[in-house]
């Protein structure tokens, strides 16, 4: 066998075994982001106090608007409990069926994605703590993601701002029906609305509920803008998501 | 050997710095990619044989914490390792100005073809977003990769 002959072979060898291992490496991840769990819990600790240092001034003016405004909600959430409680008294004069409440189990980012538009991050807990894939995942602010991959201890949720990830949402104020989905950038867009849809700026987007995959009522985001699609078929909506998606240190996986 | 495994805990530790304290200097999203770096260092020093290895897992290491269904990343980071270390050999890469356009290529391209097969898999990325992205990310990587290459050349 000439040279060359043997050269062109062991090539169409190499490459063929390496397209191989690429096919093997998604369920090699796990395993993978395991082992990593330690040294990421410690390079994040250290990142938390790096931009506690870097970011000290505006941490200081932060921390004094979010306790003027923590006050003015403490009060807000008092009147808020009034009505609850008076709602929750009239549901059950009129016996509606109660709405159950999720349950969830909170995590921590230890990591996200090295791509520059981070679209997933790594959390702390995974199959040991009952989370599994397709749960929803929120922060205290609104809809944050959904499980994607859930290793023993670790887990890899998508986050919103990803484009393969479509969440069905309501307009809150007159429940105009559309998908959400991410743009790679720091808003979503709302598709599929119908040119008479009624949705104006500064409208809440909830999700529906109308599956299964996202508890109703979630908040997702508030509408920025409003445009003509392409074809002029329908409309859009830009939204401005209500969780903080790219700087989030702690999530909750809703348990269905 | 030494030498290897200590370029090794480079990408370690390089991989680890990107997922999570490189998220404090992001502008715009975008944050240099420092595995990149490391691929394109471990071309322009090693021979192809340790190269492609490096390439290997600085891409191995890119895809544990991605969600495609493949490993994306191991793929062009070998590719590029292998053609930076052909350039290397075809041409003389020794003023700091060519590494530099070099890095600034391979970056711009990488970030096409990652863009292209997420645009492949059926995922919308706006126009704007794209070009944003792309000039951000070849200025901002390009930009850390003398810091990188004289610090690891240091050592």
């Amino acid at each position: 066998m000439s040279k060359l002959n043997k050269k062109l072979i062991s090539s169409v060898v190499f490459v063929v075994l390496f397209f191989f291992i690429l096919s093997w490496i998604p369920y090699a991840r796990p395993a993978a982001l395991s082992v990593l769990k330690i040294p990421l819990y410690i390079f994040n600790g250290a990142k938390r106090e790096l931009a506690g240092i870097i970011f000290y001034h505006r941490n200081y003016v932060l921390n004094g608007r979010l306790t003027s405004e923590n006050n003015l909600l403490r009060n807000k959430f008092n009147t808020l409990n009034e009505i609850y409680l008076e709602n929750a008294r009239l549901k059950k004069l009129l016996s509606f069926k109660q709405q159950s409440s999720f349950k969830v189990i909170p995590a921590r980012v230890i990591g996200r994605s090295m791509d520059s538009f981070a679209s997933v991050v790594i959390i702390d807990k995974g199959n040991f703590n009952g989370i599994r894939r397709g749960m929803s995942v929120i922060t205290h602010l609104g809809l944050l993601g959904r499980v994607i991959e859930s290793s023993k201890d670790s887990s890899k949720v998508m986050i919103l701002s990803d484009p393969s990830l479509g969440v069905s949402g309501v307009v809150q104020r007159t429940r105009q029906e559309g998908l959400v989905c991410g743009t790679l950038g720091m808003y979503l867009i709302m598709k599929y609305l119908p040119q008479d849809a009624d949705i104006r700026i500064q409208d809440r987007v909830i999700t529906s509920g109308f599956n299964q995959a996202y508890p109703k009522g979630i908040l997702i985001g508030t509408v920025v803008e409003i445009g003509n699609e392409f074809s002029s078929l329908g409309r859009y909506a830009v939204i401005r998501p209500a969780a903080n998606l790219s700087h989030t240190e702690e999530v909750l996986v809703v348990v269905p | 050997m030494k030498n290897k495994l200590k370029f090794l805990s480079y990408i370690l530790v390089l991989g680890l710095l990107q997922a999570t304290a490189l998220d404090i200097f992001k502008v715009f999203n975008i944050k240099p990619d420092l595995l990149l770096i490391i691929a394109v260092i471990a071309a322009l020093r090693y021979e192809l044989k340790w190269a492609i290895i490096f390439s290997f897992a600085a891409g191995f290491f890119k895809d544990i914490f991605s969600a495609q269904n493949f490993g994306m990343n191991s793929g062009l980071f070998v590719m590029w390792g292998y053609l930076v270390y052909k350039a290397n050999k075809e041409v003389s890469i020794d003023y700091d100005l060519i590494r530099l356009a070099l890095m600034a290529l391979v970056t711009a391209l990488n970030f096409i073809f990652t863009q292209a097969i997420l645009v492949y898999l059926g995922n919308y990325i706006p126009l704007g977003v794209f070009l944003r992205g792309i000039i951000l990310q070849v200025i901002y990587t390009s930009l850390a990769f003398p810091i990188l290459y004289k610090l690891i050349k240091d050592e």
